[in-house]
């Protein structure tokens, strides 16, 4: 993994092609007349001032994002945040109060009932943070279920479903009830269900919080290698910044409704917008998620100028041991210019915390 | 489990109605069985029974006439009156072989439901009776003017400081409230639930030696049951009315012969049963001989099937022989 | 604080009442003779008289009532055909004894499993024996019939009103009503559309277990896990696909626990259904309160109390095999079928052998116990009314010079706008304004109706009924709450105190108290214990235990515990419990017109055989409901508010 992040841009910023979901002031305004808030003045009070005021209650407000096509982008927040309502609006499980969602350049927030249900059953699925099994289904007819409404034939599902067990490694599972499996292995029921009409999009929430600590690294990584194989575009939320760290390409990061900053984690440890976000990521281990970029400096009269080259985006994590084996400073390389140098002392100057 | 639960409860619902085609199919034990040929002619008929011990004696024996000349006859136990006049238009009912109402049932037989039959030939009397012991202690209790002057020994816990006057079941010709006021006693009536409940204050007053006053009747074994009960009947002056929605209240109930109602349904079939309702006829003292067999612990239709064995010739008459 | 203050009113209430009840003693009660008719109930009777002459003519009848009469009547008869009484020319039923046993035996074993099978074997057997085989039969056709029908309605509306909150908020209203209303009381209205038989019988029953089925299937809908649902949604599932293939197949277990509590109400309306005429158990139960045979309504109530467990447990026992999703073994899945195939086919041979082997076909009249059951149950009563009498009937006076009468004279010997005002204040103090002016616009309809007075005299009795069934069944209540014995000692009595019909002990009441109105307190203390003991236990049992462990470590008494621990902690449910021990009592207190407790059951009783009362009798009934309602808000107010 020495190339780390599969990153959509440097810096956060899009690639030009054009993106996978793009949301545009999206509201959800819970209490009585929930649209007389939108663009008002009072949507810049806070949530408990609003309350106070309007009754209302503004549980997603004026958030606008891009993903690109092939990215996970994680939503992070606490609890209470609107980040379980966000990516409800995103599906329209929930709907929006005002504000367009588009999926491939068709805005699904006017989508009819009957292009949602087709968009539903062949654009995007979901994974939840509670499985959402059908108690009384096989894994196989549970997978089979999102084909099976769409009238595919029973023989047909299966065989499409078998695929999706083995891909998702619930191999020997295929007739056991959800009740008889693990928290981890429904989740891969869930996973499998939501591959198995081949979404370009795929919305998870909070898939993991649900399960042991050591069963959720194992799904962590199994989503980061399904990510690999198959290159899904993935919104994924998620209460646990260590995990968005893990999975997510750039992160959305959330507060009373509102996106506080977007960026990739990196961003928000090197450049963090305000206190709020500040406070999110200092637990954050810098040197598990900062590149050599972070730390590349000039280089001052008595370093030496040739060690060894690294890649701008390398984690410093993964460039420690290079680094502090090499007796002379590394040259930090992007684009074929060299950005800077970084010797043994920044590294462990960043890792003892003193950076 | 599901599909393997949907499964069982299917075969078992396959199975179920195999079984119930297949039953319809093969010939059966009813085909040759004996009475049933006899049932087609006289048909199936409903009998109601009232709540007391002497309708239950007519009915009864109507029934097992019935049954001997082959009818197959049903008894359903209603309440008297409306209630059974209705089961009448239903078509649930097909006969009252006792009814004291005096003509109550018009507005039935005007809609061409009920049909009046006739007397069964009992005369029905109601009163007002105290216990023996009373009437023997107290022999001018028995003369309604002097009620009042025994009002207090009759109070209880229930009759809110007055004297308790014990008043015959719902559906029963009742006009204990009228006398009371009219006659302007210190009493209260109390409402009670079944001829059951009279014969049990009747009974454990004498037995007790405790004062009651309470609604009964003949014909009625009670009075077999009780030596002395048929003449400790306080006395009213003399009635003076047929309808008791129209009684003043100041007078007693009147002698009334009683009637039988059926269903237009049975009077226009030539069932044998319609005959025997036709023609049936009977004396007081024919009734309590069979009540008393019944309240002696005799199953209603042994002791009706012991009157008819005694009484072949009235049975005779009545089939229109 | 504001407790103590709300006690302080009530009892202030109280002394202004009594103080103007003395004074106004016997004024302005609205009493009103038996046999006389208001304005009113006159023209309620005309409008029914009415309603009866045109039973032939209009078209209302002919086009809607007596064809349903038809229908119904006729979809009974053919149940009962099959199993209980001679099918055309025959004379017997198409399915004899024998085959109606292996039929149960099946159908039971198929669903659930063996044991059940053989508990219901042997039930069915002991009702054959009790005599009770044919009028055993026609409880079950009419119970199947009645069961039948209030599912085919009551399901699809309470999936209905599972789906939609509109639909749910129209029924709420009419299910509470219904769960109100006594059952005596809907008879007289159903009469007079349907006449009596075996239509209004089955009618009447649904009324009554309609609501269930309505209520536990959008329950059962409602109380889903969302997940799955939400799940479906987001993979685009029609509201039909989501129905049929996600909350129906979830909401199974539950709503085949809502249809054996259908069951359990069918079965309950039994004996009242016999007082339409309708077949069955009820019949001999109703002649033995007549003929007041103690015996025979005790083998009778037996026989229900065992159709009752038959019904209870087989049904119940399906709702559990629903119950897990654990696979069989494909060998498991082919075992099961060869068994249940040999049982099926051991069941075709024995409905055969039931018609074509007369003493299979027809129960055995040599295998009889009836008469040694009445025998004993006869001669215990007659010991017990005879020796106990003196004390039983001490008992009685005691209550009702002490407690009876004086809150009788308070409520119906008061001017009606003195008991009216308090009534109204006291709703104030518990409920608040909104159940004040409610308790104002019921009790002012109940006054308009005429029958104010017998309405005081019904509500006395359900508040002497109510006071005794709380003051024993709290006891036992709290018994039962902490003691897992008490629990197991208790169980059966309780069981069989909610199954066995109260007209089968009104008989024993009867003998021990006379024809009185503490017949009918008796009665209804002795039917509504039971949920009274059921609801006041899971309250105890509900207190977290940390709060008793925390009480004990400080040094409680049991005592302590109790009174100041358990006891308030459980309050919500001692007062939910009244209020369903008030809606049992009335119940009761109703059908006590039957053993002279006088009051609006007795007009109800009496309008159904009186034809110049019948309208009197349907006002009763609608002012039972007044009654009820009054109650029953008051009460549900008092246990909201704390």
């Amino acid at each position: 993994m020495v190339d780390g992040k599969s990153s959509a841009g440097a810096g956060g910023s899009l690639a030009s092609n054009p993106p996978a979901v793009s949301v545009r002031g999206l509201w959800k305004v819970y209490g009585p007349n929930p649209l007389s808030i939108v663009g008002s003045p009072d949507a810049k009070l806070s949530r408990s001032e609003l309350r106070a005021k309007t009754g209302c209650t503004a549980a997603v407000s004026d958030v606008s994002f891009d993903v690109a096509p092939g990215e996970v982008f994680v939503v992070m927040g606490l609890s209470g945040s609107g980040k379980s309502t966000l990516i409800r609006c995103l599906t329209r499980l929930v709907e929006p109060t005002a504000g367009e969602i588009f999926l491939d350049g068709e805005d699904i927030s006017k989508a009819t009932p009957q292009r949602l249900r087709e968009l539903r059953r062949q654009h995007f699925s979901m994974v939840f943070q509670h499985f959402g099994l059908l108690p009384h289904r096989k894994v196989i007819d549970n997978i089979a279920y999102p084909l099976e409404i769409n009238g595919m034939k029973k023989t047909e599902r299966h065989a499409r479903a078998n695929e999706v067990i083995e891909l998702v490694g619930l191999h020997g599972y295929a007739h056991a009830f959800p009740e008889q499996l693990s928290g981890g292995m429904q989740q891969r029921v869930g996973l499998a269900r939501a591959l198995a009409v081949d979404p370009q999009v795929l919305f998870l929430d909070e898939p993991f919080s649900a399960l042991d600590p050591l069963i959720r690294r194992d799904m962590q990584q199994e989503i980061i290698r399904l990510h690999r194989e198959l290159g899904k575009t993935m919104v994924f939320i998620t209460h646990d910044l260590s995990e968005a760290v893990k999975v997510g390409d750039r992160i959305a990061i959330m507060r009373d409704g509102a996106v506080v900053q977007i960026g990739t984690p990196e961003e928000l440890v090197a450049n963090p917008i305000d206190d709020y976000v500040a406070n999110f990521v200092r637990d954050i281990a810098k040197s598990h998620v900062l590149t050599l970029r972070y730390l590349a400096r000039p280089a001052q009269p008595g370093d030496d100028i040739d060690g060894p080259e690294l890649a701008a985006n390398i984690i410093i994590r993964d460039a420690a041991e290079i680094i502090l084996q090499t007796h002379k400073p590394v040259r930090v390389i992007e684009n074929g210019k060299v950005l800077g140098i970084v010797s043994s002392e920044d590294v462990l100057r960043l890792i003892s915390g003193v950076a | 489990m599901i599909f393997s639960q949907r499964r069982r409860i299917a075969t078992a619902s396959i199975i179920a109605a195999g079984a119930l085609v297949l039953a319809g199919c093969s010939s059966s034990v009813n085909d040759s069985a004996e009475g049933a040929s006899a049932a087609s002619e006289c048909g199936t008929w409903a009998v109601a029974m009232h709540a007391w011990n002497g309708y239950t004696a007519s009915a009864q024996v109507v029934a097992e006439v019935a049954k001997a000349n082959g009818c197959t006859i049903t008894q359903t136990t209603l309440e008297e009156a409306g209630v059974t006049y209705d089961a009448m238009e239903a078509g649930t009912i097909d006969l009252i072989i006792e009814d004291w109402g005096g003509g109550r049932w018009k507005e039935w037989v005007d809609r061409g439901s009920v049909v009046e039959v006739g007397d069964n030939g009992n005369i029905g009397l109601i009163g007002m009776y105290v216990p023996p012991w009373m009437a023997a202690k107290y022999p001018d209790i028995l003369d309604s003017a002097n009620l009042n002057k025994y009002a207090d020994m009759f109070k209880t816990s229930d009759s809110g400081g007055k004297g308790a006057w014990y008043e015959g079941p719902p559906g029963y010709t009742t006009i204990g409230e009228k006398m009371i006021s009219a006659n302007k006693l210190n009493y209260k009536a109390i409402s009670t639930g079944s001829e059951a409940a009279l014969v049990d204050v009747l009974t454990k007053a004498e037995a007790n030696k405790t004062p009651a006053l309470a609604y009964f009747y003949t014909p009625g074994t009670l009075f077999i049951k009780i030596p002395g009960l048929e003449q400790s009947r306080v006395k009213f002056p003399a009635n003076d009315w047929s309808d008791a929605a129209k009684a003043s209240g100041l007078t007693d109930y009147p002698e009334t012969a009683l009637k039988k109602l059926a269903s237009k349904k049975l009077m226009d079939s030539n069932s044998v049963f319609a005959t025997i309702v036709k023609n049936f006829n009977w004396t007081n003292a024919d009734q309590n001989s069979v009540s008393a067999d019944i309240e002696g612990g005799m199953k209603p239709a042994e002791a009706a099937n012991k009157w008819i064995a005694a009484n072949p010739d009235k049975v005779k008459a009545w089939l229109g022989n | 604080m504001r407790h103590f203050k709300k006690s302080h009113l009530l009892i202030g209430v109280g002394l202004v009442w009594i103080a103007f009840s003395r004074i106004f003693q016997g004024d302005q009660t609205l009493e009103l003779a038996t046999s006389d008719n208001t304005a009113f109930t006159t023209s309620v009777g005309d409008v029914a008289a009415s309603i009866r002459g045109n039973r032939t003519k209009s078209a209302a009848f002919i086009y809607f009532f007596n064809p349903i009469r038809a229908a119904i009547n006729g979809f009974v008869e053919i149940i009962r055909s099959i199993i209980s009484v001679p099918s055309g020319n025959s004379i017997i039923p198409v399915i004899g004894w024998f085959g109606v046993v292996a039929i149960v035996a099946f159908a039971v074993y198929a669903t659930s499993k063996l044991r059940t099978a053989l508990l219901a074997v042997s039930l069915l057997l002991a009702c054959g024996a009790l005599g009770m085989w044919q009028f055993t039969m026609d409880t079950l056709a009419m119970t199947l019939a009645s069961v039948l029908l209030s599912l085919l309605f009551g399901i699809p509306l309470g999936i209905w009103a599972g789906l939609s909150d509109r639909v749910l908020k129209i029924l709420t209203p009419f299910l509470d009503l219904a769960q109100i209303l006594p059952t005596l009381v809907y008879l007289a209205p159903l009469a007079l559309f349907f006449l009596i038989g075996t239509a209004s019988a089955t009618i009447a029953t649904m009324v009554y277990s309609i609501p269930i089925a309505i209520r536990i299937t959008a329950h059962a809908i409602r109380n889903l896990n969302q997940s799955p649902i939400e799940a479906a949604l987001s993979m685009g599932s029609t509201p039909k696909q989501t129905l049929t293939k996600v909350q129906l197949p979830m909401a199974k277990q539950m709503i085949i626990l809502g249809v054996n509590q259908t069951v359990m109400a069918a079965l309950s309306f039994v004996v009242i259904a016999a007082l339409i005429g309708a077949p069955g158990l009820g019949k001999p139960v109703v002649d033995a309160l007549i003929i007041r045979n103690v015996g025979q309504g005790f083998v009778a109530g037996f026989a229900v109390v065992f159709v009752a467990i038959l019904l209870d447990r087989s049904t119940s026992a399906a709702a559990k095999a629903q119950e897990g999703f654990i696979p069989m073994t494909s060998q498991q899945i082919q075992r099961g079928r060869i068994k249940r195939g040999l049982a099926g086919l051991a069941a075709i041979a024995a409905i055969f052998a039931s018609r074509s082997v007369l003493s299979l076909a027809v129960w055995p009249g040599s295998i009889n116990i009836a008469q040694q059951v009445e025998d004993v149950t006869n001669h215990v009563t007659k010991w017990v009314t005879t020796n106990l009498y003196i004390f039983t009937v001490g008992f009685k006076d005691f209550i009702s010079n002490w407690v009876l009468n004086p809150i009788e004279t308070l409520l119906a010997f008061s001017p009606w706008f003195v008991t009216l005002s308090a009534i109204v204040l006291i709703a104030a103090v518990i409920g608040g304004i909104r159940v004040a002016m409610l308790a104002t616009g019921l009790l002012a309809l109940i006054v308009l109706s005429g029958l104010w007075h017998e309405a005081m005299i019904t509500l006395t009795q359900t508040i002497v009924a109510t006071l005794l069934t709380m003051s024993i069944g709290i006891a036992l209540g709290i018994w039962v709450g902490r003691s897992v014995r008490a629990e197991r000692i208790l169980r059966p009595f309780l069981d069989a105190g909610q199954t066995l019909p109260a007209f089968v002990y009104l008989i024993p009441m009867l003998g021990l108290f006379g024809p009185t109105r503490f017949t009918a307190i008796a009665t209804g203390i002795v039917y509504s214990i039971p949920v009274v003991v059921k609801i006041v236990s899971e309250g105890i049992r509900a207190v977290p235990v940390a709060m008793i462990e925390a009480a004990t470590v400080a040094g409680s008494t049991v005592r302590q515990i109790i009174t100041k621990v358990q006891l308030p902690a459980a309050k919500k449910a001692i007062l939910l419990a009244t209020n369903q021990g008030m809606i049992f009592v009335l119940a009761v207190v109703v059908i006590g017109g039957f053993v002279g407790s006088g009051g609006l059951g007795y007009l109800v009783i009496l309008g159904g055989s009186k034809p110049d009362l019948q309208g009197k009798g349907l006002v009763a009934g609608f002012a039972i409901l007044l009654l009820g309602v009054t109650i029953d808000r008051i009460a549900q107010a008092s246990a909201r508010r704390t």
